[in-house]
């Protein structure tokens, strides 16, 4: 063989060895490329596809009374669940689905409750949330949980799950005020980065409960699940523990609360307890009432359906979120107005007969047979209708409205409880602009006449009686009331004096604690042994002419000299204030009574 | 008897240990990751590709010794008997195979099952080496072309129609750098060349021109039957020129094994803590076997997928220097053929691997699971060393 050729064949050997060497270096370099200058981005969509993060609820603060009473607590539900990717078995899924419910029959027979789920669970599970423990048996009972527990060869990748539940010790105590929770709705969760799975999760639907949801929903947690191609969980790679949310301290006292509930506990209405000087609430009770553990672990919807569209309408706080006609606990108002404006003294006399007669317009006092001649202190003592209907009409319907309004009717509160979705009823106070507005009437002397004994148009709610109450008691100071007492609510602001003559008050003062302490008093079924009260009675009447009821009223304060509690109390369907409520009032009072000297003889022992 | 040990143990002695060296440990990075990556469950301790591929990798030093140690002339010399051999396995599977994947490649032989293309390969190589070495000079004559093309054609279309197309697109290097190093006419491998660029045009033309135009799905269908192609093999062509079109069929391998790699970063995850492949997103199927080098990227990190192809560049460096420095042109083009076949596998292989390439289903050589390719590449090997025991260099 020629050597040239040779020559040929060999460098030919060579160019073919650059050659692939050339080539080779091609995949090196887009390796290099790949790992070593986008390794960040290929991990990110390894990440994208292997990473769920699932959500971890936090256990929800606590709600106490002021004295560290727990009203609801979050206690732990105890749930049977199976964890799927224990199961699996290779090959269809159908193969899997039939293991886990082998090892939910499995359990079923050892905790002795049927299986709630079935074979289409199962796959809905798996298609949905796989990583996630498919929960057998929700919230179960601690029977079946200890034979679980106890079971000596538990089947395998079924466990004990533990999930926060709401739930309120005291029972139906202070309903209204805490209100209830219900599923969080995962939609309009407001987290910025979306989670793939979240667990059941409660939020605050009513009251404190919602009012103070930010606060009392702690931190979500999350989990980092990394899943594997099908979906299974493969291991939790990182966990941010949930944040326990904050406990609320309300104002409430419980046993004053139970008080309040007691006194209601055979009539539709509310009662409203307020400490005069700080504007705390001690009670706030709405009957009828409810139970707030039924929301505990999410309602049934036929159970809901019930509560709303009960007659009764048990969510409803009456307390806050109805307006009544006053009656004659707003004639307080009505002399107020007169004394203050000097359009009358304590010594204004006007002569009763049992009625009084304007235009073609009859007031009837419910002493029938007349009071006769008789002065402010005592028309307030009497409640005399046609007293003050022409103190009324001598003061004039405006000052009366303006007067309403100084000591916060016509308004609304601010209780932090019409945060919470509980719409905060303002009440009414008219005028004759409201009525050119809404009636297209002018101003008759017979609507002053209404108006002055609390009836016609005007309407409050009882949490308003009960501040006017706590503002006579203190002196004249309109309070905001106050729920909650946790340190960090410092913008709470204290309330405002009442434009009024301190005289004046002094003198509605002395006619209210003549009502319950003069046996002739309409409010003497109010009175206490050991203790001296002041209060004003009312009945308004409302409904057609032919079956007319009454709403009945009743606000007082007491200690007279030295207040320590102001309240209202308002029955529906009641005879009158003065035989419905003020027993009611009495009862109240000599419990607190006895709660005090309970408490003193402790911290004595103390 | 004692003369052939003393013939093995001369050969194992005088051997090019870079050769040796570089194969067996390209044989035990497979063997580990073989491992990693048949893993089934914590349960299972077994893993049944592991253990066949040790037997493998044990046959394959066996035959690479043998190999060796037999001169590569009388290989020569019998090489049609291996060329028949191998196409009457190519008919036998045809017949009889067992058909994965909507193809029929295997021969299930006793537990295992071997691939008669990859026997198909080497057995080429050493009849071309034969022929190409009797033509001499006459190879610009056409009637000698002719003959060289229609030896490595049959095989080819036999293994088209199992059907195969990543084997049978690797006997187009083997036959090119054959021609090539066997002193062709540079006017025959232009014009070669063209032949070729012309055909590969037509085939895309055909997989691409007719949809791209608008044809019902029934013309398209008889068009692809009419150029004797499959519907998979359209598929697996249109996934690489589109990997979207298919995100969670064929595109899936390309874009989890990308993932794979790329996560790798500089220095990996660590042996058997890839998470493409214990998460199961590079799919169980292929990891062992045709993604087997992305595992070992996104296990050991570029580090890692650099080094093994490092070896590789030595490995094919070294045959290509037996080559260079055979004692005759049959060396020469044995070595070429064998290098070139090697070369040809581990390019595809890894630019598929990284999204360089169509999913062809190559294995990685001595690397990827697959006792047939260990034991075609162990022979080729073993014949460069059967060269190189008798080259002008010794």
């Amino acid at each position: 063989m020629p050597s040239d050729r040779l020559e040929t064949e060999i460098s030919r050997i060579r160019a073919l060895a650059a050659c692939m060497c050339l080539l080779l270096a091609v995949p090196g370099i887009e390796l290099a490329r790949m790992q070593i200058f986008h390794a960040g981005r290929y991990r990110s969509s390894l990440d994208r596809q292997s990473i769920r993060r699932v959500r971890l609820p936090a256990p929800r603060g606590r709600i106490l009374d002021r004295n560290g009473k727990c009203l609801a607590d979050t206690r732990p539900s105890y749930s049977i669940a199976v964890y799927v990717e224990e199961l699996r078995k290779p090959g269809s899924l159908s193969r899997t689905i039939e293991a886990v419910e082998a090892a939910v029959h499995r359990t079923g027979g050892i905790i002795g409750l049927r299986p709630e789920i079935g074979p289409e669970d199962i796959r809905r599970h798996i298609r949905q949330r796989a990583p996630l423990p498919l929960v057998a048996w929700r919230d179960a009972d601690w029977k079946a949980i200890s034979r679980f527990a106890e079971y000596p060869d538990q089947p395998s990748g079924v466990d004990v799950f533990v999930e926060p539940v709401r739930t309120y010790p005291m029972g139906r105590l202070a309903a209204h005020v805490l209100g209830y929770v219900g599923k969080r709705d995962q939609a309009a969760a407001e987290e910025e980065d979306p989670f793939s799975y979240y667990l059941p999760d409660m939020t605050g639907r009513s009251g404190i409960e919602s009012a103070y949801d930010r606060e009392l929903a702690g931190l979500a947690g999350a989990q980092l699940i990394r899943v594997d191609a099908a979906g299974f969980k493969h291991r939790a790679e990182m966990e941010r523990e949930a944040v326990l949310g904050r406990d609320i301290t309300l104002s409430i006292d419980w046993r004053i609360q139970r008080l309040a509930e007691e006194a209601l506990s055979d009539a539709r209405g509310a009662a409203v307890i307020v400490e005069p000087f700080s504007g705390e609430i001690l009670a706030m009770a709405s009957s009828p009432s409810f139970d707030p553990n039924r929301f505990g672990i999410g309602i049934d919807p036929e159970e809901w359906r019930e509560l709303l569209t009960d007659e009764a309408r048990p969510l409803f706080n009456r307390a806050i979120q109805a307006a009544y006609p006053p009656g004659s606990v707003f004639k307080p108002v009505v002399a107020l107005a007169a004394l203050d404006s000097a359009a009358a003294s304590p010594a204004t006399t006007f002569v009763c007969s049992g009625s009084f007669r304007i235009g073609n317009a009859e007031f009837d006092c419910w002493q029938t047979t007349g009071h006769g001649a008789i002065a402010l202190e005592k028309a307030i003592e009497q409640s005399c209708n046609a007293y003050f209907c022409q103190l009324g009409l001598l003061c004039g319907h405006q000052r009366i409205a303006d007067m309403a309004r100084e000591l916060g009717f016509g308004e609304r509160t601010g209780i932090v409880l019409a945060a919470g979705g509980m719409t905060e009823n303002p009440g009414l106070v008219p005028d004759e602009e409201w009525k050119k507005r809404r009636l297209r009437e002018g101003w008759r002397p017979g609507d002053t006449c209404n108006m002055s004994i609390g009836q016609g148009f005007v309407l409050a709610t009882p949490l308003q009686v009960a501040m006017m109450c706590a503002c006579l008691a203190n002196g004249g100071t309109l309070l905001t009331p106050r729920l909650v007492l946790n340190p960090s609510d410092g913008a709470y602001e204290a309330g405002r004096r009442v434009k009024c003559d301190r005289r004046a008050i002094e003198i509605v003062r002395q006619g209210m604690r003549d009502v319950i302490e003069n046996a002739s008093g309409t409010g003497r079924r109010a009175h206490v042994e050991g203790v001296e009260l002041a209060g004003k009675t009312g009945t308004a009447e409302y409904g057609p002419s032919h079956a007319r009821k009454k709403y009945t009223w009743m606000m007082a304060f007491g200690p007279y000299e030295n207040p320590r509690y102001a309240l209202a109390i308002v029955v529906e369907e009641g005879v009158s204030g003065g035989i419905t409520v003020a027993p009611r009032v009495a009862q109240i009072f000599r419990g607190l009574l006895a709660l005090e000297s309970h408490d003193s003889a402790a911290g004595g022992e103390g | 008897m004692m003369r052939w040990f003393d013939r093995f143990a001369w050969a194992a002695r005088n051997m090019k240990w870079t050769l040796t060296l570089c194969a067996c440990c390209l044989l035990a990075i497979g063997l580990a990751f073989v491992y990693g990556a048949s893993f089934v469950s914590e349960e299972t301790q077994v893993r049944p590709f592991f253990q066949k591929q040790i037997v493998w990798a044990v046959i394959g030093l066996l035959i690479y010794i043998t190999a060796a140690a037999f001169d590569y002339r009388t290989l020569c010399r019998l090489s049609w008997a291996f060329y028949l051999f191998a196409l009457a396995l190519l008919v036998i599977v045809l017949a009889m195979g067992v058909e994965r994947y909507g193809a029929r490649r295997w021969l299930a032989v006793g537990g295992f099952s071997i691939q008669p293309s990859e026997f198909a390969k080497p057995a080429l190589v050493l009849a071309l080496a034969a022929m190409l070495n009797r033509a001499g000079e006459d190879l610009g004559a056409a009637g000698v072309l002719c003959r060289v093309l229609g030896v490595a054609v049959l095989p080819m279309l036999l293994i088209l129609k199992e059907p195969d197309l990543g084997t049978v697109m690797i006997f187009v290097p083997i036959v090119a750098a054959m021609l090539f190093a066997a002193g062709a006419p540079r006017r025959t491998l232009l014009s070669l060349t063209a032949i070729g660029l012309i055909a590969a045009s037509v085939v895309l033309a055909i997989v691409i021109v007719p949809e791209k135009a608008g044809m019902s799905e029934d013309d398209q269908a008889r068009i692809l039957k009419l150029a004797g192609m499959s519907p998979y093999q359209k598929k697996r062509i249109m996934t690489f020129l589109d990997p979207g079109r298919d995100p969670l069929g064929a595109g899936w391998n390309k874009l989890q094994s990308e993932i794979a790699v790329g996560s790798g970063g500089i220095f990996g995850k660590g042996f058997m803590k890839g998470d493409q492949n214990t998460l199961g997103f590079l799919p169980r199927s292929v990891a062992p076997t045709d993604f087997i080098f992305s595992v070992i990227a996104e296990e050991t990190g570029f580090a890692g997928s650099a080094a093994v192809l490092m070896l590789f560049a030595v490995l094919l460096m070294s045959g290509l220097n037996v080559a260079a420095s055979a004692a005759d042109k049959q060396g020469r083009l044995l070595c070429t053929g064998v290098a070139a076949m090697i070369f040809g596998h581990v390019f595809i292989n890894i630019a598929m691997t990284i999204g360089l390439a169509p999913i062809t289903g190559l294995p990685l050589p001595l690397v990827s699971y697959g006792g047939s390719s260990v034991l075609s590449t162990m022979a080729g090997l073993g014949m460069i060393q059967s060269v190189y025991l008798r080259s002008r260099r010794r």
